[in-house]
């Protein structure tokens, strides 16, 4: 028997959400580009393997290489880029489209449908990037023989556990953008391609950002990271979880709130 | 008298120096409601105060004795079909129907059950399996109200239901509203065609530049109508003849020759007297053409704020 007297439980609505969404996700130009651009290192480490890795100064070992595409195109670069586009589009694409009234129409909290919606982006984005990230790792790992391989997993699952956290905080934080403002796009670049670069900067300014944390959870640091590694600016991998979780916490909950208590039928 | 199911108390709403509507105190009963008025009237932002898609900037607005906005468990009872044409268009009509229904609390076998007979509500069963984004507007529309209609709610707010149906369908809406009605269901359905919402019911709000002009029986306003002094435009093989033989009408109240010569514009107060005299002075003018453009609603709004 339903309880009509209040809204749907949290998970199921949750629940509800997860799956109209994923499904519309999944199927998405958008996620077929961003699937392109994050394989991308697969095709490079494929190359590298039949063309470069003879070419290329002894001195670059297939580990160095893994390790850069790691914090430079995927950490520092796709990761957060992913989150951007995908989260912050979570219900913008909703009330451009003029379906959101749907969903405000039915007997859930906002905060059920965000949190769903949330969940089915991070489920997207997770499947579409990890597996490339693997399949780099052992694209051009596999060069250097097997006993290189096995001695670098463990670094290979902490990457994935780091990436994850990426897509995880950064799409907190642009789903609070997208919730809060009409046009997330430009300001969350600004974000990721200015203010981020404070994490090269000396003193307390890394720890502004987000990418200082999870740069500093990346055990293989390459040599050429930038000035960032001049100064030092490994923080304690404790604090980096704690702020993580923190960041993820607050932006998620700011996103709920705006969302629950904004008006979108006029923005429709 | 029935309890109201929707009640706005003094309530106004405006985005920033526009006032979409002011002040507006009044309570809709079961039955159907006719919310007519001209485009930009202000009903769209009644109708989705009342679904709780905006809160009111003053006063208060309840549905099922509960503040519309911020109380989602409302949806359990409440069904808004929307004006936008607008769907997630890779569903089919009825997976677009079981998502809902899914967020409206069913299990799986009662949601198909409630999908089949929905569909079938709005004769859309041949069309279910096929995707949304190939339906016609007016199987767009239907699939709309399918899906306000599918979880039985006691109160269905239907923003322009008719636009873009073809005549069949359109009768067959206004059927099943009628039907709603009878069972005792609340529902309100807005309109800017008077002839439509009085296919539906007799019960209308009018309203206008965002105040509720008039509350009550449709006859009324007809009334109202026939008292507006009307204008009348006639094209004639002889326009003066014509002119010569209404002037002498104790109910016209002005006349004038048409730029292109062919055409009388007559204005009168008694419209159905006029119209009973018309026959004659018709034959002897060879009246070719004849239209009142007194029928558009505006004009009839116009005439009541006047008033």
């Amino acid at each position: 028997m339903r309880d009509t007297s209040r809204p749907l439980p949290f998970a199921r609505a949750a629940g509800g959400v997860f799956d109209l969404t994923l499904d519309g996700l999944v199927w998405s130009r958008r996620t077929f580009w961003m699937a392109a651009l994050l394989g991308l290192p697969v095709v490079f480490g494929v190359l590298y393997r039949m063309v470069l890795a003879s070419r290329l100064p002894p001195q670059l070992q297939p580990f160095d290489l893994y390790g850069t595409i790691v914090v430079f195109y995927y950490l520092r670069n796709l990761v957060p880029l992913a989150a951007l586009f995908y989260a912050s589009a979570l219900v913008a694409d909703e009330v451009e489209a003029k379906t959101l009234t749907y969903l405000l129409t039915r007997p859930v909290t906002r905060g059920a449908i965000l949190v769903g919606k949330f969940a089915a982006y991070l489920v997207t984005v997770l499947c579409v990037t990890l597996p490339a990230v693997v399949l780099t790792f052992f694209i051009v790992l596999t060069g250097g023989g097997s006993h290189s391989v096995s001695a670098a997993v463990p670094d290979l699952f902490r990457d994935l556990a780091v990436l994850a956290a990426g897509l995880l905080v950064y799409g907190a934080l642009f789903t609070l953008l997208g919730v809060a403002l009409r046009r997330p796009i430009l300001p969350g670049l600004l974000f990721l391609f200015v203010w981020e670069l404070l994490a090269n900067l000396p003193g307390y300014l890394p720890r502004l950002t987000v990418t200082a944390y999870l740069r500093s959870l990346v055990t293989h640091r390459p040599a050429e990271e930038g000035i960032g590694e001049l100064f030092g600016q490994v923080l304690p991998a404790s604090l980096c979880l704690e702020m993580l979780a923190g960041m993820t916490v607050v932006f998620l909950g700011a996103a709920i709130w705006i969302f629950s208590t904004r008006e979108y039928v006029f923005d429709q | 008298m029935s309890e109201a199911a929707i009640e706005f108390r003094r309530a106004s709403r405006w985005y920033g120096q526009v006032i979409a509507l002011n002040d507006v105190t009044t309570t809709i009963s079961p039955g159907v409601t006719g919310l007519l008025g001209p485009n930009g009237a202000g009903k769209s932002t009644l109708l989705k105060l009342a679904a709780g898609q905006l809160a009111p900037s003053q006063g208060e607005v309840t549905i099922l004795g509960q503040a519309a906005w911020g109380s989602p468990e409302i949806f359990h009872r409440v069904g808004l079909c929307p004006e936008p044409d607008a769907f997630w268009d890779g569903l089919t009509g009825r997976q677009f129907l079981l998502a809902l229904l899914r967020l409206t609390g069913y299990d799986e076998a009662e949601r198909r059950a409630r999908a089949d007979q929905a569909l079938a509500l709005v004769d859309l069963e041949d069309a279910a399996g096929r995707k949304v984004g190939g339906y016609s507007k007016g199987m767009r529309q239907r699939l709309k109200l399918a899906q306000a209609l599918a979880h039985e709610p006691e109160v269905l707010l239907l923003d322009e239901p008719l636009s873009g149906m073809d005549p069949v369908s359109r009768r067959r809406v206004m059927d099943l509203v009628k039907k709603l009605g009878r069972e005792g269901k609340t529902v309100v359905v807005s309109s800017h065609i008077l002839h439509e919402i009085e296919s539906m019911t007799r019960r209308v709000l009018l309203i206008h530049n965002g105040r509720i002009l008039a509350a009550g029986d449709s006859r009324e306003l007809r009334d109202l109508m026939d008292e507006h002094p009307h204008t009348v435009s006639l094209r004639a093989r002889d326009p003066r003849a014509l002119a010569r033989s209404v002037v002498s009408s104790p109910h016209v109240l002005s006349l004038a020759f048409g730029s292109e010569g062919e055409w009388v514009t007559v204005q009168t107060a008694r419209p159905d007297e006029f119209y009973s005299a018309l026959p004659e002075a018709a034959i002897e003018a060879g009246v070719l053409e004849m239209y009142s453009p007194d029928e558009d609603l505006e004009s009839v709004f116009k005439y009541l704020v006047a008033r």
